[in-house]
């Protein structure tokens, strides 16, 4: 049911991303970051006055950042796992050239939760505070006293993004979706932004969605519009159908080693490639990176 | 069980892994972050041999038991949904809170400290780091966690400091005082691995002490490693090595060699 919210990647982007916006990006580490709406957005030129990631981002923040598109950032991870650190992270850190909102898991699933339910804050569990995470953070962390006992508690402030960028795996035209593998923290993120633009590997018929019900991570009435972008997550992975892509991993991760270097692969793999080129040069390298699973399992 | 290797058949990380294996209890729950193929080998490894009732949830994909048919390097890896069950991220997280449903945190750094102190956001000041790490993730959970089990490949005097530039998630602080001050929740650290030795935490000064020494290594090659003095009890034992038995199975969940 539903008006199609099925629209070009472009106007995704141009229409539901103010200049300076408050962005989220969905995924964790290598997995499912929706990587052709940050191409696009690079593209476009947007300027993100604060960019969140999941407890771990990683290419989906670091191009972002290599674009030179991110005024701050609240994060508790931005790397590349065993491939190493994020390169335009650490430099931009280690050269003062990112406002750093310094956090931890539990402040960015606590703060989501208080974003999405409208907490003005939400105290956090005894221990937190012996990290130096809240000393050089007073933005996102604060002490209050415990109204109950008198305690003196760490608490966060709630996170409200204007926009999440989100990858699913299927979803109806009117963006009812379903992550088929793990949720990490994109439903959270759902919850607490007050614009979700969706890109999803297929979009399939409401009669298929409706027959799990349980199963929809993300209810249509709160997504605002639905890209379809197989292949969009390249090159980190899509959790049930392709796996990431080391090779173009490490690619990128070397390359970005120096500014030149980062400014070079976006000049190529972005800036000069519209996104439907994009994904017809890799869409050979994606079809070998399928999961060799049953096709049930992907519905 | 019988059959005990010789030197120089398994590798480094195969010893990590039976020696985390063998701190692994029937009942107990534990938890672990992202790149963590040697905790993730050392649970299945517990499960398959001594521990059956043993859990654990592996990283940011939050399988529970996860079969390990094969072994990745990648936390959030789909294939880790090859497992019992999963639950939401953000449940563990909730989980994590409570404080009384995980026994282990599998704990790593950039720098790791005398006290078990770890750091994974800076070397040097914060504001201006060098190198800048990737970011603590769920690491200040290590003050609500049973105990705390520490593991690096990096055995040298840039990883284990004196104490860190940055904390990310706590051992014994500063040492008996501000650990007793603090009534944590957690248990603090109990063990480091690492390709030379095995440490614990000496029960008077809580620092950092040579346990066991693996096979092949001396005691004054472990000091020269690490940063600051390290408390030792001689003789040192050396570290059980692995079976041919525990191998044949870890060998068998990683095919691709992650931890040849």
């Amino acid at each position: 049911m539903g008006t199609s919210k099925v629209v070009p990647i472009s106007d995704a982007i141009a229409n539901f991303v103010s200049d300076g916006a408050f962005v989220s990006v969905g995924g964790m580490n290598l997995h499912n970051n929706p990587m052709a709406l940050v191409r696009e957005t690079i593209r476009q030129g947007k300027r993100i006055g604060t960019l969140l990631t999941s407890p771990c981002g990683a290419m989906n923040a670091d191009l972002l950042l290599g674009a030179g598109l991110v005024e701050e950032i609240i994060t508790s991870y931005v790397g590349f796992e065993h491939l190493g650190l994020a390169p335009n992270f650490r430099r931009l850190a280690e050269q003062g050239g990112i406002r750093i909102f310094e956090c931890d898991e539990p402040y960015i699933t606590h703060g989501l939760y208080a974003g999405a339910g409208g907490l003005p804050f939400i105290p956090l569990p005894r221990g937190l505070e012996f990290s130096d995470i809240p000393k050089v953070n007073s933005r996102s962390y604060t002490f209050v006293e415990n109204p109950f006992n008198g305690e003196r508690v760490l608490a966060g402030a709630p996170l409200m993004p204007e926009v999440a960028f989100l990858h699913a795996q299927i979803s109806d035209a009117s963006g009812n979706a379903v992550l088929l593998g793990a949720q990490f923290l994109d439903r959270l993120m759902a919850l607490a932004s007050k614009h979700v633009v969706l890109q999803v590997e297929r979009i399939v018929p409401t009669s298929e969605i409706s027959t799990h019900p349980m199963g929809t991570t993300i209810p249509a009435f709160l997504v605002d519009a639905v890209v379809e972008a197989p292949g969009g997550c390249h090159p980190t992975s899509s959790h049930a159908f392709y796996s990431y892509d080391e090779e173009h991993l490490r690619e990128y991760l070397d390359k970005a080693r120096d500014e030149r270097g980062v400014e070079e692969y976006i000049s190529q793999y972005v800036r000069q490639t519209p996104e439907d080129l994009y994904k017809q040069s890799m869409a050979e390298r994606v079809a070998a990176l399928s999961f060799q699973e049953s096709s049930s399992e992907k519905r | 069980m019988t059959s005990v290797s010789h030197i120089g058949e398994y590798s480094a990380a195969e010893l990590m892994v039976t020696v985390l294996a063998s701190q692994l209890h029937d009942g107990e729950v534990a938890i672990m972050g992202t790149a963590s193929a040697i905790p993730q080998a050392a649970c299945r490894l517990a499960q398959l041999t001594h521990a059956p009732d043993f859990s654990y949830i592996a990283g940011g994909t939050c399988s529970v038991n996860p079969y390990q048919q094969p072994l990745v390097p990648s936390a959030c890896d789909y294939r880790l949904l090859r497992a019992e069950t999963a639950v939401p991220l953000s449940d563990v997280v909730l989980m994590e809170g409570r404080g009384d449903v995980f026994d282990i945190f599998f704990a790593g750094g950039i720098q790791i400290d005398a006290y078990g102190n770890c750091n994974l956001v800076a070397v040097g000041s914060w504001e201006h780091p060098h190198p800048r790490g990737p970011g603590s993730v769920g690491l200040p959970f290590l003050s609500r966690v049973g105990r705390v089990l520490i593991y690096t490949m990096s055995h040298n005097p840039r990883t284990f400091v004196e104490k860190v530039d940055f904390l990310s998630g706590p051992g014994f602080l500063d040492g008996p005082d501000s650990w007793k001050q603090a009534k944590l929740m957690g248990g603090g650290p109990a063990m480091v691995v690492t390709p030379l030795c095995t440490m614990t935490f000496d029960h008077d000064t809580l620092r950092m002490k040579v346990a066991t020494l693996h096979p092949g290594v001396e005691l004054e090659q472990v000091q020269r490693a690490t940063g600051f003095q390290l408390e030792v009890e001689e003789p040192v034992p050396t570290t059980q090595p692995p079976t041919n038995q525990q191998l044949e199975i870890v060998r068998a969940m990683d095919p691709d060699g992650l931890l040849r």
